[in-house]
């Protein structure tokens, strides 16, 4: 049984060479100033109002945007769960494949689609239905926000729903249990571990996503993200990036202990 | 009725993930090169694509990357998850939490950090340093994948394999593995997607000469996206679909049974085929790199850092024939990407293309060496206009030879601005409130506001900026979006009646819509300079200048003039140029008096332009 440990030894070596000491690195550029010195303020700056609002933002776009993603996800993985085996898993790869066209090309595309004289407009226009203002609105920003994580709520949840014996649901109707209380008492906590690994893969990068909301909200609307960015790519200032990546670290933490309690076993993972 | 309803919800949502996809797709069959304008049906972005060797190279790069990073990372993440499945308690949770660190950090500071590790190790950035950033990254979505699989197998199957005297080895391989195999393909599959997907961890991780699809692609953004890359991303696309639906459509109802072996043997060999399809593409690609390499050895070499698409690709290659002289081209997109680059000494570039403000700061730190002038006689074809311009940020001209020059103006829509544009104010006139693009930088927002109340757009004023913060901010609701390079297509799109925008841009918005108009209001505005400088640290400095004195010639100068838009100062090139209105253009080539108010971005220092952040944080978090 121990030599089986010895697997991982390897990984073990990679992720502390490549995982720890690079961030190890971004706490000691969090905790120092330009001259390297210890320092708090970089952390802290998260405190300015810019900051926090960002920070706040941020926090309310991605939760709604986790949100929409839960609810359309989840009919969804238990449509695809109870399909026929060999269909699913071409269906399945149907949620990845977009990701074959880049990320960025994408983004532009949803561009075109919601600009003031975008397709969707020309198409409304054709049926003389007034233009809806789409682009540059926080709603254009969580349309993007769901289209690129969809994939990332419906793969576990698809995983934890197509693993539930179907004899213990048959069981319970037997019993008599409408399909509503079947539902609550037996399919909902059964998925939990698959709903809370589904929240944490769409919340997080959520979080921290500054494309999305320089393309589609115009840049009109602050996150957290974009203020790293920022003072990456523009300040040039990594001392204060770093500290306010370790803030958001926080949050990253925090999902990481919920998905520990919750999924313990590991079931609610992508595939 | 059910299922109906079932199979509109599957439609509506996967209406929504390939709206996007149709899109792109519709956008590689458009003659026009802006996203904003239907022009007609066109196969010419196909044809060139093939005909592009650097988007080709870039290709078979993302794909050995992406492959290579996704075999070692799924061998070393599946054998991390036995071991990981083997253990209890304590470390594992430890090791399962560092596993979640690399997805869930911001990309931005994955990059970063990496690049940080590697030039402290002394690494040479190139493309062994990208394959590590992947795998480091690749491997946690396989352990995450295998990890489910290997909790549902049954132990006692593996334990009574060795009871009946199989080896741990054979056993594993006979009983385990075949449970965990779809665990291991999907984890493969997402690491080969995430690799192929990611931009930025291998933008900080490259080297010079090596570039995957998405820096290229990136690299584009600023003169606009070729439409070789929509062709590009629908080939890749439709392959893999067509792939995907050869591998898993299987007949519903074997009707007769010949075609159904049939299609049951073809898919087979499918599955066998595609293995080989990536060995081959993995060898052809390595003997490409071998013949690459073998191209470079023993000649004289070259490495060029440029912004992106900003050098017509037939001037390098003449350079690379006329010299013998092998060049390696290397591009980034804005100033602050490149300049930690350069501050860290990663890579010896030979020649870089930064702007006035970033030259200025490069040469307060040192960076920069002075050019041997008696190497570049053609130095004498620039106009003095913009060498006396240059003083501003390289007091002695010792250090930068002009290459691209131009203003920042106002271009505005001649249909729905119907008044004489010749000043800032208009940006805050509210009739036309949600049709003004902004510049989304914070020097240029900020010259257009210090401009405007007739101050300098270096001022390091503290009353003077807050003053432009709150012309700013009463400006924000006015505005219809922050852009950088965007402005070219919404406006070309009729999107907004006014934006900010560069005038080398003017010459190609106009032709795709008559309509625009482009000013440079009389207040004044920034001109400003791109030069060729050569670092410190270069190795090549003697073969560097003679390429600055190369793209100094006329006729190459011309080339670039004609291939970029984007005003040239050489003089001498000037006289060449064939069209007449385009010769003359006050847009291209403003005389002194046009320029009187007109400066050049100046770097001032680390604390005023932190205070120009921090303003700016507060006009954006209004």
């Amino acid at each position: 049984m121990n030599k089986r440990k010895l697997l991982s030894g390897p990984y073990l070596v990679w992720s502390v060479a490549f995982i720890l000491i690079p961030l190890a690195m971004i706490f000691y550029y969090g905790f120092t100033n330009s001259e390297g010195q210890f320092t708090f303020e970089n952390v802290l700056a998260i405190g300015t109002v810019e900051n926090f609002k960002a920070l706040c933002l941020s926090l309310l776009l991605s939760l709604i945007s986790t949100l929409i993603c839960l609810i359309l996800a989840y009919p969804l993985a238990m449509m695809l769960s109870n399909m026929k085996v060999n269909r699913t898993g071409f269906i399945v790869l149907l949620f990845i494949l977009p990701m074959w066209m880049n990320f960025l090309l994408r983004t532009l595309a949803w561009q075109t689609l919601l600009e003031k004289n975008g397709v969707i407009n020309q198409v409304l226009g054709f049926f003389h239905l007034p233009p809806l203002q789409m682009i540059n609105t926080p709603g254009a920003i969580v349309l993007g926000m769901v289209y690129n994580f969809l994939p990332f709520m419906v793969l576990p949840l698809y995983n934890v729903l197509s693993k539930i014996d179907k004899d213990v649901i048959a069981a319970a109707r037997d019993l008599g249990a409408t399909p509503a209380y079947t539902f609550r008492k037996i399919i909902f906590p059964l998925s939990m571990p698959g709903i809370i690994s589904g929240i944490t893969m769409v919340f997080v990068p959520a979080l921290t996503t500054f494309v999305i909301s320089d393309l589609l909200g115009g840049s009109k609307i602050l996150l957290i993200g974009n203020v790293i960015d920022r003072q990456f790519q523009q300040g040039s200032n990594w001392n204060v990036g770093s500290g306010l990546s370790l803030v958001l670290m926080i949050f990253i933490f925090i999902s990481m202990l919920l998905t520990g309690k919750y999924d313990k076993n590991g079931e609610g993972g992508m595939f | 009725m059910k299922k109906a309803a079932r199979n509109l919800y599957l439609g509506l949502i996967l209406f929504l993930m390939y709206a996007p996809i149709v899109t792109l797709i519709v956008l590689s069959f458009n003659a026009s090169k802006s996203r904003a304008k239907w022009g007609g049906f066109t196969l010419n972005w196909y044809v060139s694509l093939f005909q592009d060797n650097a988007i080709m190279t870039a290709l078979y790069n993302t794909l050995i990357i992406a492959l290579l990073s996704a075999v070692i990372a799924t061998i070393v993440g599946t054998a991390a998850s036995i071991g990981i499945n083997a253990m209890k308690g304590r470390s594992k949770t430890i090791l399962m939490g560092i596993t979640n660190i690399p997805i869930l950090n911001s990309e931005i500071v994955t990059g970063i950090s990496l690049m940080l590790l590697f030039i402290a190790c002394r690494v040479t950035l190139g493309f062994s340093t990208i394959l590590l950033a992947h795998i480091t990254f690749c491997i946690p979505y396989v352990i995450l994948s295998v990890m489910p699989k290997l909790k549902q197998t049954n132990k006692s199957t593996y334990e009574a394999a060795q009871d009946l005297g199989a080896g741990p080895v054979y056993a594993f391989f006979k009983v385990v593995f075949p449970d965990i195999l779809p665990g291991i393909v999907s984890g493969f599959l997402m690491a080969f997607t995430m690799s192929l997907d990611d931009f930025i961890i291998t933008h900080f991780t490259k080297g010079p000469g090596v570039d995957t699809l998405s820096t290229k692609i990136y690299a584009e953004v600023r003169k606009g996206i070729r439409p070789e890359m929509y062709a590009l991303s629908t080939l890749l696309f439709v392959s893999v679909l067509v792939l995907m639906i050869l591998v898993n459509a299987s007949p519903n109802e074997p009707k007769d049974r010949k075609t159904f072996s049939k299609i049951k043997s073809l898919q087979r060999g499918l599955r066998l085929a595609i293995p080989l399809l990536l060995m081959a593409v993995l060898a052809g690609g390595g003997a490409f790199y071998y013949f690459a390499g073998a191209k470079d050895t023993g000649s004289e070499k070259l490495i060029v850092y440029n912004w992106g698409d900003y050098a017509d690709p037939k001037t390098i290659e003449l350079f690379e024939e006329e010299t013998g002289i092998s060049v390696t081209y290397e591009e980034y997109e804005t100033n602050e990407i490149m300049y930690p680059k350069i501050l860290s000494g990663a890579i010896a570039y030979d020649v870089v293309c930064p702007s006035d403000y970033m030259i200025q700061r490069m040469i307060e730190n040192d960076l920069l060496a002075k050019l041997n002038l008696d190497n570049i006689p053609n130095i004498k074809n620039m106009d003095s206009i913009y060498m006396e311009q240059s003083r501003s940020f390289d007091p002695d001209n010792a250090y930068s030879v002009p290459y691209c020059v131009g203003t920042v103006g106002i271009l505005y829509n001649k249909t729905m601005v119907h008044e004489p544009v010749d000043s800032w104010d208009i940006l805050w006139d509210s009739k036309y409130a949600d049709s003004i693009l902004m510049q989304d930088s914070v020097r240029d927002a900020f010259a257009v506001a210090l401009k405007r109340r007739g101050y300098s757009l270096n001022s390091s004023k503290v009353d003077q900026l807050i003053q432009a913060k709150d012309d700013l901010i009463a400006q924000k609701p006015l505005v219809q979006a922050y852009v950088v390079d965007q402005v070219r297509d919404k406006m070309i799109g009729n999107e907004a009646a006014l934006g900010v925008i560069y005038s080398g841009e003017a010459g190609y918005t106009k032709r795709e819509n008559p309509n625009l108009e482009y000013v440079i209001p009389k207040e004044g505005s920034n001109v400003w300079i791109d030069s060729w400088v050569i670092p410190k640290n270069a190795k090549n400095k003697e073969n560097a200048e003679k390429f600055i004195n190369f793209m100094c010639r006329p006729d190459i100068a011309l080339m670039n003039f004609e291939y970029l838009t984007y005003a040239t100062p050489n003089k001498a090139a000037r006289v060449l140029i064939k069209d007449e209105e385009t010769r003359n253009s006050k847009i291209l080539f403003p005389n002194a008096e046009d320029l009187k108010n007109c400066e050049t971005f100046q770097f001032l220092g680390d604390d005023v332009d932190s205070y120009y952040n921090e303003l700016w944080n507060k006009v954006k978090s209004k």
